[in-house]
């Protein structure tokens, strides 16, 4: 008996729970989907006394073994965890993956590449210079590793254990959680980095609303104009912001559990971050194929920091047309 | 196939911690990992009662599913036992499970936490019986010796029973048929709303 | 299908709800078919990684030994590979445990790596420890004791030893300590148990536990007072509630304290610390009240329950109420679960014993017993549950300061018997001892030999007294704590005091213990390493009167010796090794445990240690699985018939093979059987009422009335004497049971169905003690000022145990308004004794790693201390420790509980810089007992450790 520890104290773990509900119900509006009541407390009591009731519901007792929660004998919310993770964000995650793979095939497909209307002129203009370049690429590297260690980590039981076997598949994740654990932060730095120089181009204008009424000019001939960056570009970098943080932060939860955080708190940051992450990466799908594929010529942007004179006219008419301006 | 369960009836269970130095006894368990420990509820209150909790070796257990190298897997006998060799230390069924049962060496920044250890049921691990090896990772195998876990056997009041879950039944249902009141019976159970029974 | 090495357990199925057969597991699940075959080649995992190097298939030896920690005596099956102890297995076969263990005992293997162990013979030379040989050690302390002796008597050195002792050590320890010359000897059982010996006892004749453990299945009502077993003898407690279950036996909790026993509990009495007399004599009141005592019983075995009944009218409901804060109804309830569910058997341990009037406490206990007529009954009786392993064996062989072993005394008889025993000329004993008279007169003097010695808790006394006020030569002068925990002491600071002024201390013991650290010396401190029982082999004596044998499981680790070695090197040294061991076979310095054995079954009539031969304790240790789970008694195999472990008293001589005695007074089975009457011990008659046994005698009994005890001339008078052989005869003669070392009066005596001590009344009233019926007194720190009045306690003692002992003097000084709360202390399950042991145990250590206090919330409040935050306690006599505040309402309002076990931190200061090297246990902390106060029981000199008063601040 005696020695409680003081961190078992019942109001607090109260307050964090509500934290989490918050937290969970903000989950469940990233993924706007029909929730199954899967209750935390899905159990039903059969026994009749309080006792086994007050255990059940996670109330907290006192024992000799230090450590965090070791006071607590039931904590469910794992089952709830276990559940949504498996059961929602896991195959919801590589529906939405998929999805989105299918609608990029489809618009190639269907819509095609978006060609430069006009010949290349040959004059190039910058458009990145190179710290906007490095920045885009460390982030970018970075993502793609934290994205390939992540999906595994989700996905690789699934997929890469039938086909590398558990032996080796544990030899790279234990590599893959390390790299995913230590190359995080570095990502966040870059991210912040990245939002915070480019922040002020991405502003919505009207110039975007009117962009985003003709589809960017993605259907049918009409053109959108579109300044330095145009709306479809803008609102990545919004989602990339906002999630990007949100990520970062559930991440940052998981990535120092030397601050003894409360279990609910690991879990609710483990779904969020699933969650957003996979919500990140089907987005980066999206931008990936506008940057490769789906403009023709955009690509050269983001390597050589030139673009052509008419790609810039084309997609960009009102940076072209200032900078020509200025010039 | 039988199935081993533990199940502690907190009407007998006295919180004096036998179970868990008989756990470091046999297995030789480093100081900061408890495979296994004693909650009081209502301590010094008048419904007090105590409860021995290690990992409850659950059917279906939830760490076996969310294990992302699938190093935690159901043996023989319903046992749920792990292999430290694939273990990544990712914290994942620590997540998961309702009873706290994993533990870690440390828990560090950047996800830092050593090999996942816990309650084998004493049965060791995927290495071959009672080899060197199993027990340098996983402690005894008493169940290869034809023993049962040491917590349950050296428990001071017969609190604490583990094995076969219709055998464990069956003495917990003598006694409640003694008492004329099925107070008192925690197993895997009492997380999911299960019967004690499966 | 042989599933495990171990025998299968008989009555497997009757205990199954008790306990999981692996037989029936395994065989319903199959899991042992892989197993079968390497469990009987393969060995349990290595102990240490180091070790695991070594070849698992390595053979295995079991080896049978008993925990050392408390005195339920769980069996143990340690498993030894190549001298390593490498394994540790539940003995289901053991009548007392069948396997179980707390968490002190499902550890005991932690004993074989010992790596907190003192290591090896160490000196403080200038402040620094030094590592030096046996035989310097021993020369040095040598020398200096008999340089103190020259110059102060023999009185001036101080034998303190240990219910850590097996029996023969303990044996040996005081044939030692009696050839030096002194009284000055005494262990724990002076500060555990002393008031129950003395008070129990001088009631019905023996000082011990009546029935047993496992006897308390037969219970249909249990009052435990100032006992928790949950924590103090968890293994115990399966017993126990083995009869809640079955017996739906109701279990009654009366404790300050709402403990882990009184969770399980049917119901639960909280009473103010310090007034069991009130609360016992209440629940009498409502007894006599209510005609619920047993006439009948009362009428043919109990002396002077009139008197009784007299001094408990004075205990009415509301007095009751008033002193114990126990109200009238549950006091009814109580007294009426108790008439109504029979037999009832009542527990007590130190919340009884620990107080000033320690004494009437534990007779009031006894008296409510005689009162229900639960005496001499299966499932009745007075249950006292023993601290220490040995501390009832220890208590046996008399490591007392007022005894010679079994109970003889210190009178001229008691030394002639024992100068007998040991084959040595009685004046040459005499000789050893200082030839003054302090107490007596000179008409009649009292010679040191004869009077009682300074007993352990007031050894400081000894040594800070005045030496014109302390009934010996000189002051004490060199110290020997010889396995003993100085912080199970009260006066932390005052010892400490004495420990700085001492001119020489000796410790022996497997650890430094507190007592290497707690002076602030530069030399005259020796650390001598002894080993522990797992180290040497012996007989144990558990709680129940039982003694067990125990295997040697390793040999001694390091350079420590057992303690019969470490005597006899002294012994050397001293000169006297001669007549120490002149009937005992001496190897290599290490005197022959067996002939230990047998020389005091030679010796050991009064409480029959004289049946329990080497030979026969090996075979009940062989035997485990043969004795009954309740009764305790072999059915079939080579001991058919005895009770496990021959429960003293065992009669007569080995060859009598008489089965010991599972309950005491139960005069339903014959002597022969293990049956037995109340002692005469206190004479036939007073005041012209006889004090035998009216009408009441033992089943078989040829004499169907009260007689007195045996001796050669009742025998002739009864005209039994020739049923002596002849040699029996010539030892007999002039003899009586006690002192014919041929065992012929006592096994006469129970051929004619008489219990050789007699058939007599218990008695309610002890005409020799300061108290004639046991009364209320407050204690001298009480916080009811307003009860000093009518319950004062004693007046001021010149002579006490040698020294002027204070009770009055104390008591009138009012400390209430300064130190508002009651103080008391308790037990912890994961730690033992001064815990030296333990808290160097990891295992053990990581579950309680800081000293701390139980407060009340409210208490908390109004001192403003929150929950986990550091406090000081301070004590009336200047005495404070800083520890850990534990909020709960576990204790009433006004009362705090601090645990014992902890030591080396001192008034806030950390003193694990002064203990030798490596040799320091993993846990410190404050000493409970650094606060403690002044206060001793008025016949035994017991400390009062369960009452004082104290405050509370935030640190």
């Amino acid at each position: 008996m005696k020695t409680s520890k003081l961190a078992e104290n019942p109001g607090l773990l109260r307050r964090l729970r509500g934290l989490n509900l918050a937290l969970i119900c903000f989950a469940l509006v990233l993924f706007l989907a029909p929730m199954v009541p899967y209750t935390m407390a899905a159990v039903s009591p059969d026994s009749a006394t309080g006792f086994w009731d007050q255990i059940r519901q996670g109330d907290t007792g006192v024992t000799q073994i230090k450590g965090y929660e070791s006071g607590n004998l039931i904590n469910d919310s794992g089952i709830f965890w276990m559940e949504f993770r498996n059961k929602w964000i896991s195959p919801g995650g590589a529906w939405a993956l998929a999805l989105s793979l299918v609608i990029l095939v489809l618009a190639y497909i269907l819509v095609g590449p978006m060609r430069m209307s006009n010949k290349p002129s040959g004059k190039t203009m910058e458009r990145w210079n190179r710290a906007d370049r490095v920045i885009h690429w460390y982030v970018a590297i970075l993502f793609l590793l934290l994205a390939v260690t992540g999906l595994s980590l989700l996905y690789g039981k699934a997929v890469l254990i039938p086909m590398m076997g558990k032996n080796a598949f544990s030899g790279y994740m234990d590599l893959g959680k390390d790299l995913h654990n230590y190359l995080g932060p570095l990502f966040i730095l870059g991210l912040l980095v990245m939002i915070v120089k480019w922040m002020k181009h991405n502003f919505f204008t009207m110039i975007d609303v009117q962009w985003f009424s003709k589809m960017g000019g993605m259907i049918g001939n009409q053109h959108a104009e579109a300044d330095y960056i145009n709306g479809g570009e803008k609102a990545w970098f919004w989602v990339l912001a906002l999630f990007g943080i949100i990520v970062s932060g559930s991440g940052l939860v998981l990535d120092f559990p030397n601050y003894g955080q409360f279990r609910e708190t690991m879990q609710t940051s483990a779904l969020i971050h699933a969650a957003s992450a996979i919500l990140l990466l089907c987005g980066s799908l999206f931008h990936m194929y506008m940057g490769t594929l789906g403009v023709q010529g955009a690509l050269e942007g983001m390597t050589s920091g030139q673009v052509d004179e008419e790609w810039a006219k084309q997609h960009h008419k009102i940076w072209y047309d200032r900078v020509k301006q200025n010039n | 196939m039988a199935r081993m369960k533990f199940l502690c009836d907190s009407e007998r269970c006295i919180e004096c911690n036998g179970c868990v130095t008989a756990c470091k006894n046999v297995n030789e368990v480093p100081w900061g990992i408890n495979r296994r420990r004693v909650v009081t509820i209502n301590d010094g209150e008048p419904e007090e009662a105590s409860i021995s909790v290690s990992c409850m070796h659950c059917t279906d257990a939830p760490c076996i599913a969310v294990c992302p190298v699938d190093c935690i897997y159901e043996a023989q006998d319903g046992i749920v036992l792990h292999n430290k060799d694939l273990c990544i230390g990712c914290g994942y069924c620590l997540m998961a499970c309702p009873f706290g049962a994993p533990q870690f060496p440390m828990e560090n920044a950047f996800g830092v936490r050593g090999k996942m250890d816990k309650c084998t049921f004493c049965a060791g691990g995927p290495e071959e019986d009672n080899s060197i090896a199993e027990y340098e990772k996983y402690g005894a195998n008493r169940i290869a010796q034809g023993k049962l876990p040491a917590c349950a056997e050296m428990c001071a009041t017969k609190a604490l029973l583990a094995g076969d879950a219709n055998d464990v039944s069956d003495i917990f249902r003598e006694r409640i048929t003694y008492r004329g009141s099925n107070a008192g019976a925690w197993g895997q159970s009492m997380a999911y709303g299960r019967k004690a029974k499966d | 299908m042989k599933l495990t090495k171990l025998s299968p357990e008989s009555g497997q199925d009757k205990a199954k709800a008790d306990g999981i057969s692996r037989r029936s597991f395994l065989s319903a699940s199959g899991v042992a078919a892989g197993g079968i075959a390497a469990s009987q080649l393969l060995a349990p995992g290595m102990m240490q990684k180091a070790q695991a190097a070594t070849n698992p298939r390595k053979e295995v030896e079991t080896k049978r030994t008993i925990c050392t920690h408390c005195s339920v005596g769980c069996g143990i099956y340690a498993e030894v590979q190549e001298g390593v102890w490498t394994g540790q297995e539940p003995a289901f076969d053991h009548p007392f445990n069948r396997g179980a263990h707390c968490a002190k005992g499902a550890s005991v293997r932690e004993h074989g790596h010992g790596e907190r162990r003192l290591k090896y013979p160490m000196k403080l030379a200038g402040g620094k420890w030094q590592k030096v040989s046996w035989d310097e050690a021993i020369n040095d302390i040598g020398d200096q004791m008999l340089k103190i002796r020259e110059e102060s008597g023999p009185d001036s050195v101080y034998w303190l030893g240990s219910a850590k002792y097996s029996n023969e050590q303990s044996y040996l320890f005081r044939k030692f300590a009696a050839l030096w010359g002194t009284n000055n000897v005494d262990h724990q059982a002076r500060i555990c148990h002393s008031t129950t010996v003395a008070g129990v006892a001088n009631t019905w004749g023996y000082g011990a536990m009546t029935n047993s453990f496992n006897d308390m299945h037969n219970s249909k009502a249990i009052i435990l007072i100032g006992s928790n077993p949950a924590e103090a003898h968890p293994v115990a407690m399966q017993h126990i509630l083995r009869a809640k279950e079955r017996n739906k036996a109701k279990i009654i909790v009366v404790d300050p304290r709402f403990t882990r026993t009184a969770a399980k509990s049917t119901e639960y009495v909280r009473i103010r610390p310090g007034t069991d007399v009130p609360f016992i004599h209440g629940l009498l009141w409502h007894i006599f009240e209510n005609k619920w005592e047993d006439t009948n019983f009362i009428e043919q075995r109990v002396y002077g329950m009139d008197e009784v009944r007299e001094e408990v009218k004075k205990y009415n409901p509301a007095e009751v109420e008033d002193l114990c804060g126990v109200g009238e109804e549950q006091m009814r309830r109580v007294a009426q679960t108790l008439a109504e569910h029979k037999p009832g058997t009542i527990v007590w341990c130190m919340g009884g014993t620990q107080h000033t009037i320690g004494n009437n406490n534990t007779r009031a206990y006894c008296i409510l017993q005689l009162a229900l007529g639960n005496m001499g009954v299966a499932g009745g009786g007075a249950n006292i549950f023993r601290g220490h392993d040995n501390v009832q064996g220890a208590t046996d062989f008399c490591i007392l300061s007022h005894s010679l072993p079994g109970y003889y005394g210190l009178s001229a008889g008691a030394w002639k018997h024992w100068s007998r025993v040991w084959d040595l000329d009685y004046e040459w004993v005499k000789a050893r001892f200082d030839q003054n008279s302090y107490e007596g007169t000179a008409e009649k003097p009292k010679f040191a030999m004869n009077t009682a010695g300074i007993p352990v808790s007031r050894w400081i006394d000894g040594v800070l007294e005045d030496k014109a006020n302390i009934a010996q030569k000189d002051n004490l002068r060199a110290m020997v704590f010889w396995g003993h925990a100085p912080n199970s002491q009260t006066r932390g600071l005052e010892q400490k005091k004495a420990m700085d002024k001492l001119d020489l201390m000796v410790v022996i013991d497997p650890y430094p213990t507190v007592s290497a650290v707690m002076p602030d010396r530069q030399d005259g401190v020796y650390l001598l390493p002894a080993t522990t029982q797992y180290e040497t082999y012996g007989s144990v004596t558990a709680s129940n009167r039982s003694l067990q044998w125990r295997d040697k499981v390793i040999e001694p680790l390091f350079e420590s010796l057992p303690d019969h070695t470490i005597m006899y090197k002294f012994a050397k040294k001293f000169g006297y090794d001669q007549q120490l061991c002149k009937n005992i076979k001496v190897n290599d310095d290490e005197p022959l445990i067996e002939d230990i054995t047998r020389e005091f079954n030679n010796g050991m009539w009064t409480i029959g240690y004289t049946g329990q031969s080497p030979e026969r304790l090996k075979e009940h240790q062989q035997n485990w699985h043969t004795f009954d789970f309740t009764s305790l008694k072999a059915e079939g195999g080579p001991v058919d018939g005895e009770f496990y472990g021959m429960p003293w008293p065992c009669w007569g001589t080995a060859e009598q093979k008489h089965p010991g005695t599972p309950l005491l007074y139960d005069n339903s089975k014959t002597v022969a059987e293990g049956g037995l009457t109340f002692r005469a011990r206190f004479g036939v008659e007073r005041d012209g009422v006889s004090l035998l046994a009216n009408g009441s005698y033992n089943k078989g009994s040829e004499i169907t009335d009260g007689h007195p005890e045996f001796s050669a001339k009742l025998l002739q008078q009864l005209g039994w004497w020739d049923d002596l052989t002849a040699e029996e005869k010539a030892a007999a003669d002039g003899k009586n049971w006690k002192t014919d070392l041929s065992g012929g009066i006592q096994r006469v005596a129970i051929k004619h169905g008489c219990a050789p001590f007699g058939n007599a009344k218990a008695r309610s009233v002890v005409w020799t003690f300061p108290d004639k019926v046991p009364t209320h007194r407050e204690a001298l720190y009480t916080s009811r000022r307003d009860l000093v009045e009518k319950y004062p306690t004693y007046e001021d003692r010149k002579s006490h145990y040698r020294l002027p002992t204070l009770y009055k003097s104390i008591q009138d000084k009012d400390f209430s308004k300064e130190f508002p709360v009651i103080l008391t202390t308790g037990r912890l399950v994961e730690y033992e004794g001064g815990g030296d042991e333990s808290r160097s145990n990891p295992w053990l250590a990581e579950l309680q790693q800081e000293m701390f206090a139980e407060i009340h919330p409210g208490d908390a409040n109004d001192a403003g201390i929150r929950d986990g935050q550091d406090m000081w306690v301070e004590t009336p006599e200047g005495a404070r420790i800083k520890v850990k505040a534990l909020i709960t309402r576990r204790v009433d309002r006004g009362v705090a509980f601090l645990p014992f076990h902890f030591a080396g931190v001192m008034q806030g200061k950390d003193l694990r810089s002064k203990y030798p090297e490596g040799a320091d246990p993993i846990i410190l902390g404050e000493a409970a007992n650094t606060v403690m106060t002044y206060g001793y029981d008025s016949v035994t000199q017991m400390q009062e450790s369960k009452v004082s008063l104290c405050r509370i601040l935030p640190a």
